[in-house]
């Protein structure tokens, strides 16, 4: 049996012979039979240290309430991947890949945070300074500010403000200061112009608490997105075992989400099919004409 | 000139409707219907807790995975016993999740991509959770039906699965004691069910029975353990090939930091590597007419032949014999 790995390359991560797996110079095992949990092994595995109990603490708190958001674009894709029946792990794949530069932008936030407590370090400013400077800055730009408004919860994700407090009391530092400022900044600044009042979302206040744990923008951002992978493996589960493959069946009591009549169509008008005789003819005068240029994507 | 007034097609073609499906008004709206959670614009709840007060509580990730997927609260021994897998689930060197997630790094890809297809790895002989726990339901069910001893249910079904990398059992953790202690961790914890006796029936049969020396590996080790948990074979393939995304991620990282990316067109493959066809030159188009052959079979003979045939071109697909089913289990 060929145990040699695919890809040969040098790692500070981990080793493993037969006799062990190390992980940052630990045997795993040794880790779990001490009583060390999964909390631990993520500040092990990323940031090569043995956690304080207040910052296991705090990132328990945040992976619980990570885990489940019930529909969101993750969990939408696994319950329309495991539609088609593959195999399980392609539906939770899915999911995890649809957080982006809107859905849980993370590591985008993180690198925010990084510059503008740079620049605080840089230019001899305070973090309550820099918060304003950096939503000037996006806000003139035109930029979204990361880390604020969700679509759903319209006064606020019910977790952010609690993530906060807790992050107050766990492990308060530079991340949350900056956080804050920007928080208040941000909401004076619509309050001037006449726009209602925007509630800090999840990226804001969980990846907040992440990197002040230590962690590092994308590394924050896998922990964020990929606990959210354990639900959408539920909800995927779920549909897989209850619900109808495929979802456009008749026989539901319910239209289904892929029931014909879920069909708006807003592109051409239905049209000719031209012959082979006609094409070329019909062809350059479409390319001259160039409406379909309003179609194009 | 085409085939759409055929008098063997189900419908005119020729005078079909257009434009899309009216809405069914006979039937309630598309809601998405779930067991398993849902949320209003001030709450998150999954199978009936509010995640927020949960984690206020002191609950965390592990006590939700119990949650979401069985719908109740863990006793404290067994969210332990669930660490304790994690902890030796997350990272395991360079294999295959890892290096899936490297090669999709190397693209210059985001972190989402590399964790999520690494998920991808885990299939019917990698991390088979699906198929170990077919087996172990099966053998149960068997038992159960035939009212013989379980030893004498194990041995036959051993017998014919001993090469299984689906089988818990084999030579890969003869030196590494980490499967053993999860299984007396969990007997010593009290968690230890059905699933971890079966499993150590299935460890003696196969020692019995393999020429080569065997003991149970990691699939077995944490198949038992979590379907004892009462994690089904479903949950626990979602729940451990997430758990090793982790990881992954921070392969990603580390492969970022300290590795290039890899262009399009860059990688080579020594041609000492390859054993196909001689190099030839390329006949034109007038002379494919000559040299080229159709291959239907008009006989379920000639099929046999041609299937024959194609089964020695490596890559075609043609030797690869398999059934894929629906991925719902039926015992």
């Amino acid at each position: 049996m060929d145990r040699q790995p695919l890809i040969k390359r040098k790692t500070a991560l981990s080793y493993k012979t037969e006799e062990q797996t190390v992980v940052r110079g630990y045997n795993v095992s040794d880790l779990a039979e001490a009583g060390y949990t999964f909390y631990d092994m993520l500040f092990i595995l990323f940031q090569n240290r043995i956690a304080a109990e207040n910052e296991v603490d705090m990132l328990r708190y945040e992976t619980g309430e990570f885990l489940e958001h019930s529909m969101s674009p993750s969990a939408a894709s696994a319950i329309a991947v495991i539609g088609g029946r593959p195999n399980l792990p392609a539906a939770i794949a899915a999911a995890v890949m649809t957080f982006g530069s809107a859905h849980g932008p993370g590591a985008a936030h993180g690198y925010m945070m990084h510059k503008y407590i740079e620049r605080a370090r840089v230019e001899g400013k305070t973090l309550e300074e820099m918060g304003k400077i950096l939503v000037d800055e996006y806000m003139d730009a035109g930029l979204a500010v990361m880390g604020m408004g969700q679509p759903q919860h319209l006064d606020g994700d019910p977790r952010a403000e609690p993530t906060h407090i807790k992050h107050e009391q766990l492990c308060s530092g530079v991340y949350l200061a900056l956080q804050r400022s920007i928080e208040k900044h941000f909401n004076a600044r619509r309050k001037k112009e006449g726009k209602a009042f925007v509630a800090v979302n999840m990226i804001g206040a969980g990846n907040t608490a992440l990197a002040e744990l230590g962690f590092s923008p994308n590394a924050a951002w896998c922990i964020g997105c990929v606990c959210r992978g354990f639900s959408c493996a539920a909800h995927a589960t779920y549909t897989m075992k209850k619900g109808h493959a495929w979802a456009a069946s008749k026989r539901e009591p319910m239209v289904q989400m892929l029931d014909l009549s879920m069909i708006k169509y807003k592109g051409p008008a239905d049209r000719e099919v031209p012959s082979q005789s006609e094409r070329q003819e019909y062809a350059r005068k479409q390319k001259e004409e160039g409406e379909y240029k309003k179609w194009t994507i | 000139m085409d085939n759409l007034d055929d008098p063997r097609l189900n419908f005119n073609y020729r005078t079909r409707e257009r434009g899309t499906v009216p809405m069914d008004e006979k039937r309630d709206r598309f809601q998405w219907v779930s067991e398993v959670a849902y949320k209003n614009v001030h709450r998150i709840v999954s199978r009936g807790y509010d995640t927020t007060e949960l984690v206020e509580q002191g609950y965390g990730l592990t006590d939700v995975l119990f949650i979401d997927f069985q719908s109740r609260i863990p006793l404290i021994e067994e969210d332990k016993m669930l660490n304790y897998v994690m902890v030796c689930m997350l990272e395991d060197g360079l294999s295959s999740p890892a290096n899936i997630s490297r090669i999709v790094a190397s693209g210059k890809t985001l972190l989402t991509q590399a964790a999520g297809s690494s998920i991808l790895a885990f299939g019917h002989a990698y991390g088979a959770y699906q198929e170990i726990g077919k087996t172990m339901d099966g053998i149960l069910a068997r038992q159960e039906k035939e009212g013989k001893p379980p030893a004498e249910v194990v041995e036959a079904v051993v017998k014919t699965r001993l090469n299984d990398p689906a089988l818990g059992v084999s030579g890969l953790m003869l030196k590494d004691p980490m499967a053993k202690r999860m299984i007396a961790r969990a007997e010593k914890s009290g968690v230890a069910g059905k699933y971890v006796s079966l499993m150590k029936e299935i460890v003696k049969a196969a020692q019995k029975l393999s020429q080569e020396p065997v003991d149970i590996d990691l699939l077995g080790a944490t198949g038992a353990v979590m379907f004892d948990l009462g994690f089904t074979p479903e949950a626990t393939w979602g729940i451990l090939a997430v758990t090793r995304a982790f990881a992954t991620g921070a392969h990603y990282c580390e492969e970022i930091e300290r590795e290039a990316p890899v262009s399009l067109g860059q990688t080579l493959t020594p041609k000492e590597w390859y054993d196909g066809p001689e190099d030839r030159p390329v006949p034109t188009l007038e002379e494919r007419k000559k040299v080229a052959k159709a291959m239907e079979a008009q006989t379920p003979e000639e099929w046999k032949q041609t299937f024959l045939e194609r089964q020695k071109i490596k890559g075609s697909g043609w030797a690869i014999v398999e059934e894929i089913g629906d991925p719902r289990r039926k015992i």
